[in-house]
């Protein structure tokens, strides 16, 4: 079953969380919509797993406020619209795997056969074995078997591959991808670029608990000077590479230029009718990680500037 | 309710492979009255030694089931997630309490019957039907308290802190309370006040057919008010960390 209405499945206005001084999540705003595969890409600390928490009701924001399919996220929990699998969440020590899953099965208004659900966490050669015994990727196995035990609307999943192998995460995001095609809307947080580009068809970025993009993979690259230019050129002073138009970057060593520009196109222009023939010339785009990076930097250095802002506000 | 009770069986199911914590709530009052009912010849809170110590050894069993193995579980499956992980599911959010309440009481009645039994065939105890029963009642509900304090100190305490905490606690009621051998002067004057006397005295008052003092039952409800208090202050303290 998928979400009925028009509604979005998901939503966040304008929420906080405080923690003292700290603002782990910053007034953030977004909205899910149902079908989607969502990554919700920051760094450590960027408050990936606090907004996850709010939106399960483990937390309540600050300020702010959240709505799952149209009501409160706790309704949303309570009535089995959404599995969720948190790092921080742990199993029930001293029982089997198939005891446990058949427990959680049991907790669900609209429960999944066990059986199936044994075979998409891939954990049918475990089911006998005592939780307690499993390794840690077969703990981390068994916690995504207990996210999608119900027939449910949002699977919420914070860093679900941590700790699996590449063997077994890649069996993961197979049956990740039979969930969605049921018509479930799922985000997930990580920290894994690669796996935001190759599973999500959108992306927000986070950094200190606010949204800093919002897109399609391509669009992320894009958003962040996205291409990357190189070429040889002989007796050309930095400054005037730099003030190109669209460049953000430079590195120049003999002969060899790189740069990375917003917009390629009018860097390049710029550069020849300038009377400059350069040649080998290359034009690619920046990986969605090096247009992370770029993101967040820009961010973290805005932060640096605002505080030394306040603080000449301080001082004078 | 269903999720609850579906939970409460796997609790109970988790306590009765737990070797340790069926030692210490059946094998111990066990052992303890056959070596013990039968060397002392006295009368005791006004019944036979056999039968005070029959009662003191249910009460025991019952109390030591209803505190030790909830209070060190909490706190374990609090670190390591657990409760965490069923907030997450459609189980009402007072499940997992009431689960763990449920199962530790469940776990408790095999140990209060035996050693009722033990008492009848083994010790001599004679009493009316309606006696038995309503000691056997007494001494089973009476650890409700303990099962509250185990919801108190499990939600508040970290793993390692809860076992000596829970033990210490758990020996001061057990002494004072006169389960292990009767009291007399200034311990007994503070013991009356525990809820382990409290249980033990109403159920020998109960065999020995005296009237049961009011005071008595009052401060058993008193106490479960108490403990009871201090397990909601505690979850409810705890509601952003588990």
């Amino acid at each position: 079953m998928s979400h009925s209405g028009t509604g979005p499945v998901v939503s966040f206005e304008n929420v906080s969380k405080h923690y003292g001084s700290l603002k782990a999540v910053d007034g953030l705003s977004l909205d899910l919509r149902a079908g989607e595969t969502v990554a919700l890409l920051g760094p450590n600390g960027a408050g990936k797993s606090t907004s996850l928490d709010m939106l399960l009701a483990l937390r309540k924001p600050t300020s702010g406020k959240i709505r799952m399919f149209g009501s409160d996220p706790y309704h949303g929990v309570k009535t089995g619209r959404v599995g969720a699998m948190l790092q921080s969440g742990g199993l029930m020590p001293e029982v089997t795997v198939l005891e446990l899953v058949t427990l959680v099965t049991g907790l669900q208004p609209r429960p999944v056969p066990i059986a199936t659900t044994l075979r998409r966490a891939g954990i049918e050669s475990i089911a006998d074995q005592r939780v307690d015994r499993l390794s840690g990727g077969q703990t981390q196995r068994v916690r995504f078997a207990l996210a999608i035990v119900g027939e449910c609307d949002l699977i919420v999943l914070d860093e679900p591959t941590t700790a699996m192998d590449v063997e077994t995460r890649r069996r993961f995001w197979a049956s990740m991808k039979e969930e969605v095609a049921e018509g479930k809307t799922l985000l997930f947080a990580t920290h894994y670029l690669e796996e935001a580009d190759q599973a999500a068809d959108r992306i927000l970025v986070i950094n200190r608990g606010r949204l800093l993009a919002d897109g399609t993979p391509a669009e992320i690259k894009a958003r962040a000077g996205a291409k990357r230019m190189s070429f040889r050129l002989r007796g050309v002073n930095e400054p005037f590479l730099l003030g190109l138009p669209g460049v953000t970057s430079l590195d120049v060593r003999g002969d060899v230029v790189q740069i990375q520009t917003m917009d390629s196109d009018a860097t390049l222009y710029a550069l020849l009718d300038a009377g400059y023939r350069p040649h080998e010339i290359e034009v690619g785009s920046l990986g969605l990680e090096q247009a992370f990076l770029a993101i967040t930097a820009e961010d973290d250095r805005a932060g640096e500037n605002a505080s030394a802002a306040v603080e000449e506000v301080r001082q004078s | 309710m269903r999720g609850t009770l579906l939970l409460a069986r796997s609790e109970i199911m988790r306590l009765r492979r737990n070797r340790r914590y069926m030692i210490s709530t059946l094998a111990f009052p066990i052992v303890l009255y056959l070596l013990v009912a039968k060397s002392a010849k006295a009368t005791v809170y006004g019944v036979d030694f056999a039968a005070y110590y029959m009662i003191a050894m249910a009460t025991l069993g019952s109390f030591s089931g209803a505190l030790t193995g909830n209070a060190i579980r909490i706190a374990q499956e609090r670190k390591e997630g657990w409760v965490r992980q069923l907030r997450l599911t459609p189980l009402p959010s007072n499940g997992y309490v009431i689960a763990k309440i449920i199962a530790a009481m469940a776990i408790s009645v095999p140990s209060v019957v035996i050693v009722l039994l033990l008492g009848r065939y083994y010790g001599g105890v004679h009493l009316a039907i309606g006696a038995w029963i309503t000691i056997a009642v007494v001494v089973w509900l009476g650890a409700m308290t303990f099962a509250a304090l185990a919801i108190a100190i499990g939600y508040r305490l970290q793993p390692d802190q809860v076992q000596p905490i829970a033990l210490l606690i758990y020996f001061v009621f057990l002494i004072i309370g006169g389960i292990f051998f009767p009291l007399k002067g200034f311990l007994q004057s503070v013991g009356n006040f525990t809820p382990t006397y409290e249980a033990l005295k109403i159920a020998t008052d109960v065999a020995g057919g005296a009237s049961v003092s009011g005071g008595l039952i009052a401060g058993l409800v008193i106490w479960l008010a108490i403990f009871s208090g201090l397990a909601w202050l505690s979850v409810r303290a705890t509601a952003e960390t588990v």
